[in-house]
């Protein structure tokens, strides 16, 4: 029955050797995270908007999550951490979409003409 | 109950000196406890004051409802009346009641670990529930509030001149208490399991509070920003919610209800834990569909999220969402279909015994499946039109939340009560007991259904004269459930003192926390267990020789 | 007696920092790490309540939400931007050298930390203090009132290179303004004796207006009897600066409980109690100083930078 047993916890134990990562990976976040910023400043002084309505936003948003995603992967060690580690910050944003999506279903459909013609 | 001559099964050697009651009698040692099973106590206690005084505001209300006339209360303290009974039944008794004491006393030793992940925070979880319930307390002494429980604007911001600001913020700190008791929950299963426990040998008491701490941590600081943002208003009067300056009232709504839809099912997900459990053990047979029961749990709370615009559809919420919500009202109704189905299934051609804890759990499947039903007509668009606002919903409500939650809640407390307090209850009494409960339960709310159907609207002090009949049945009901409800209240006090020493596992069952004494001690276990059986093994393989304790098994009263 | 026998655990050295309940430390940093991370969910759902806000009402006045917007400080804001992304860099060298069981560096790291968080808050104060000066705190009475006197604003410079501005918009409709004021010299008249929420430039809804992109909403929320009324407006607009104070207001203070935090931290780390084998609060603490920053990076261009291309010639 000693195959059976399973350490205590999902994963296996953590060796006592952190994982370091190297410098260059945080320097390279941080340079990425500054000309991100400059990007969205000027980005939106552009307009963009004669392309489609919204497209200042879209951009600046999408700016934004990849600053994002460069802070959770490197800074916050999710690229090396466990799955449950990822399903967790997934779960996050996944929660917020909800939040946002179906709010947001019924303010863009109140006058809308599917049923009021 | 049982054989009075303990059958010593599993791996308990003897007595140990010290339970984890006997460990330290100063206040100190209880009120600075870092152990889960005095976290527990603490929350017993301080829960059933809270029930007691939502169950006084109940009986006020169904006093005064006695008469078609505004007559003992005022129409703006019956409006106080129904809103605290609400408040302090939905945040200070519902939500915490089966996680906060039989999760925060169970779910370490089903799990075969010493104690929760971080039992400190759990602590820190009772001084919240005691700051925020204190708070609340205070603002109800002081003249209350009687916006409802759903505190909708504008009353709420502009009108009320009730305690609005201080219970929000009551509820606001209570909210941290139930935050950190699911992120406590969900380490402690992921991490805190004993050698050989996996995820598929876990009781579904466990796994339908690993479910419930989801929600509540997904969908509490919700209601935490909202509260924020209506006391804001209250101060501020910017007017986001006031349609005169362009601001919406729904979108209250909206916020308000992402959390209050998915909190029923905070109130719901662990009283189908201990179903679970009640049905499987006094049935003596392995839980039928083990993985369906597991991962319903796990539905139920997301799809929860999915359909709070049901609270909404006469709001002015728009038809098309209101079309969405009620599809997926529809969805969300399967996976507690599923555990139905799976209990019954259990049920037949189980040795079943009839013990209180098990009474409770069949008249949680009957009260239940007619809650859930009616949840089902309410989120239906048409119909919810004829019924929104009427004692169908109260009736609707109740079903779920006391048939069901209360009367879950009541068999767990059963059910465990020898092994938390090492003491064994009158079988007699209890079995009274729960019958009253069931006939009172029943004749209070069932005339509700048909009060609601024929129009009569919640949250009014007096009412057209020819609802008056159905309303005095309600009303001697609610007399009959008060007494119910009073009973327990006195044999398991009498138990604690002058009942029989309990034995470590007094039905004779499998479950981990059969496997240490009644009651544990301070550490659980005298040595870790190492898990080599299935979930609901009642076969050889549990390691108990439950064939021949079996025979032993006799029921007296 | 409880005894610590437990059959798994055959040394009877106890790691720095093990707790009790844990077995050993990689079960204590796994549950540390999850922990943590359930925290910051529930923290990304608090602060979510909030951004659904601002999405609602921005998908529903668009302009107002652009004139007000435009009058933030992107300076300012995209100062405090550079400033927050500097300390999480710091922060996370901190980790790194808690990983390396380097003492001093740690404590270095930490301080600079700190110092970068405290620079982003003295600049929250001056913002702050630059709405209180020109009337555009939503809540009546918190702003500063003042009798028929001329003032400087702090943020001239953004408003002179506005275009199509012709008046002050922070000019009461029942003011007398000196013919002597302009803004090129940054001297402006400024009367409010009660402290009330002021604002008078609808200029970004007619825009709109013409060029046919106004909202539903917004064709029913700026106008009476056909008619662009400008506190109708200015209502909209208080909504957008009460958004801004609520949220960047909450996120101060999630920094100063995160100062806090560092403060702590700082004082174990001079004290040598972290290493290798024991850095978890290090990392705990990190995720919760980038959560901060994270919300900060959504924060700045939704709220300062949203209405920008309005002002160099833009409109759909």
């Amino acid at each position: 029955m000693a195959e059976e047993y399973k350490t205590a916890g999902d994963a296996e134990h953590q060796h006592n050797e952190p994982h370091v990562i190297p410098l260059s990976y945080y320097f390279g976040v941080f340079g990425v995270l500054v000309v991100g910023t400059i990007l969205t400043y000027f980005v939106a002084t552009i307009d963009l908007d004669g392309i489609f309505p919204g497209a200042n936003t879209l951009v600046a948003l999408l700016i934004a999550f990849f600053k994002m995603a460069c802070v959770v992967l490197i800074f916050m060690h999710v690229r090396w951490s466990s799955r449950l580690i990822w399903l967790t910050a997934i779960a996050g944003f996944f929660w917020l979409a909800i939040m946002f999506a179906f709010t947001m279903q019924d303010y863009l459909t109140r006058s809308a003409g599917v049923f009021t013609g | 109950m049982q054989n009075a001559e303990a059958i010593n099964v599993g791996n308990i050697k003897e007595e140990p000196k010290v339970s984890y009651l006997t460990n330290g009698f100063t206040i100190k040692s209880w009120l600075l406890t870092k152990d889960h099973k005095r976290i527990a106590i603490l929350y017993l206690i301080t829960v059933s004051a809270f029930f007691a005084l939502g169950g006084t505001y109940a009986s006020l209300i169904r006093l005064e409802l006695l008469t078609p006339q505004s007559d003992l209360l005022q129409s703006a303290t019956y409006n106080k009346t129904f809103t605290q009974h609400g408040i302090i039944m939905v945040f200070f008794f519902l939500i915490p009641s089966i996680p906060a004491i039989l999760g925060n006393f169970l779910i370490p030793i089903m799990i075969g670990a010493k104690d929760l992940a971080f039992p400190k925070i759990n602590l820190l979880s009772w001084y919240f529930y005691m700051a925020g319930g204190g708070l609340t307390l205070f603002a109800l002494l002081q003249g209350g509030v009687d916006t409802g429980w759903t505190f909708y604007t504008p009353y709420s911001t502009t009108f009320s001149n009730s305690y609005v600001m201080a219970v929000g913020l009551g509820i606001f700190i209570n909210g941290f208490s139930s935050i950190l008791t699911g992120l406590n929950f969900i380490v402690t299963v992921h991490t805190m399991r004993a050698p050989g426990m996996t995820w598929f040998r876990l009781p579904l008491f466990v796994w339908a509070h690993y479910a419930t701490s989801l929600v509540m941590i997904l969908g509490t600081p919700v209601i935490a920003i909202t509260i924020l943002l209506l006391a804001l208003e209250r101060l501020a009067k910017i007017g986001i919610f006031d349609p005169a300056i362009g601001g919406d009232p729904i979108l209250f709504q909206h916020l308000f209800w992402f959390y209050s839809h998915p909190a029923v099912y905070i109130m719901i997900l662990p009283g189908m834990g201990v179903i679970s459990e009640l049905i499987s053990n006094f049935s003596r047979k392995k839980i039928f569909g083990y993985e369906f029961i597991a991962f319903s749990s796990i539905a139920i709370a997301v799809f929860g999220f999915l359909v709070w615009g049901h609270h909404m559809f006469v709001s002015g919420q728009s038809i098309y969402a209101g079309l969405v919500f009620s599809f997926l009202t529809m969805v969300v109704a399967i996976p507690s279909a599923i555990k139905v189905f799976n209990w019954a299934a259990t049920l037949y051609k189980g040795q079943i015994s009839y013990d209180t804890p098990m009474l409770y759990a069949l008249f949680f499947i009957g009260l239940f499946l007619i809650g859930g039903l009616t949840g089902l007509f309410l989120g239906s668009m048409g119909l919810t039109v004829h019924l929104t606002d009427t004692y169908f919903i109260v009736a609707h409500f109740h079903y779920v939340m006391v048939g069901g939650q209360v009367l879950a809640y009541l068999g767990g407390l059963h059910y465990w009560w020898s092994k938390i307090t090492g003491k064994m209850y009158s079988e007699f009494w209890s079995k009274i007991a729960a019958i009253i409960i069931f006939v009172g339960f029943n004749l209070t709310f069932f005339p509700q259904f048909i009060l609601g159907y024929l129009g009569m609207p919640r949250r009014y002090a007096s009412y057209p004269p020819e609802f008056q009949v159905l309303n005095i049945f309600s009303t001697a009901g609610a007399s009959i459930l008060a007494i119910g409800l009073i009973i327990p209240l006195i044999y398991l006090t009498y138990s604690i003192f002058f009942g029989a020493k309990a034995p470590a596992n007094p039905w004779l069952l499998p479950g981990l926390e059969w496997r240490t004494s009644s009651p544990p001690p301070t550490e659980n276990f005298e040595e870790t267990p190492i898990v080599t059986w299935e979930a609901y093994e009642f076969g050889e393989e549990s390691g108990l020789d439950l064939e021949d304790a079996r025979n032993k098994y006799k029921v007296t009263v | 007696m409880a005894t610590h026998a437990d059959t798994l655990h055959d040394q009877h050295y106890h790691p720095p920092g093990l707790q009790h309940q844990f077995e050993d430390m990689g079960q204590q940093q796994e549950s540390a790490s999850i922990g943590m991370w359930m925290f910051l969910v529930q923290e990304i759902m608090f602060f979510g309540g909030l951004f659904t806000v601002y999405l609602v009402f921005r998908s529903k006045y668009p302009m107002a939400f652009a004139a007000g917007s435009n009058h933030l400080d992107a300076f300012w804001g995209g100062l405090n931007t550079l400033v927050l992304i500097v300390s999480s860099l710091t922060m996370a060298l901190a980790v790194r050298s808690a990983q390396l069981g380097k003492r001093n560096a740690q404590v270095i790291f930490i301080v600079v930390t700190m110092i970068f968080g405290t620079v982003f808050l003295g600049v929250k104060a001056i913002e702050y203090t630059a709405k209180y000066k020109e009337g555009i705190v939503p809540v009546a009475g918190l702003n500063m009132k003042t009798a028929k006197t001329a003032s400087t604003y702090p943020n001239a410079r953004e408003l002179s290179t506005r275009t199509g501005d012709t008046q002050d918009p922070r000019e009461s409709l029942n003011t007398g303004v000196s013919e002597a004021d302009t803004h090129e010299t940054g001297e402006h008249s400024y009367y409010n004796p009660t402290g009330t929420f002021v604002w008078t430039d609808a200029s970004l809804a007619t825009q709109a207006e013409q060029g046919g992109y106004l909202t539903e909403s917004e064709k029913i929320g700026y106008y009476s009897n056909g008619e662009l009324n400008v506190n109708k407006f200015r209502d909209k607009v208080r909504i957008f600066f009460w958004i801004y104070f609520v949220m960047t207001g909450l996120h101060a203070l999630h920094m100063i409980i995160g100062l806090g935090v560092m403060a702590w931290l700082l004082w174990k780390a001079w004290m040598g109690t972290y290493s290798a084998q024991y850095y978890s609060p290090v990392e705990m603490s990190g995720l919760y100083w980038h959560f901060v920053d994270i919300v900060w990076i959504f924060l700045f261009p939704l709220l300062y930078l949203l209405g920008r291309h309005f002002l160099h010639g833009g409109g759909h």
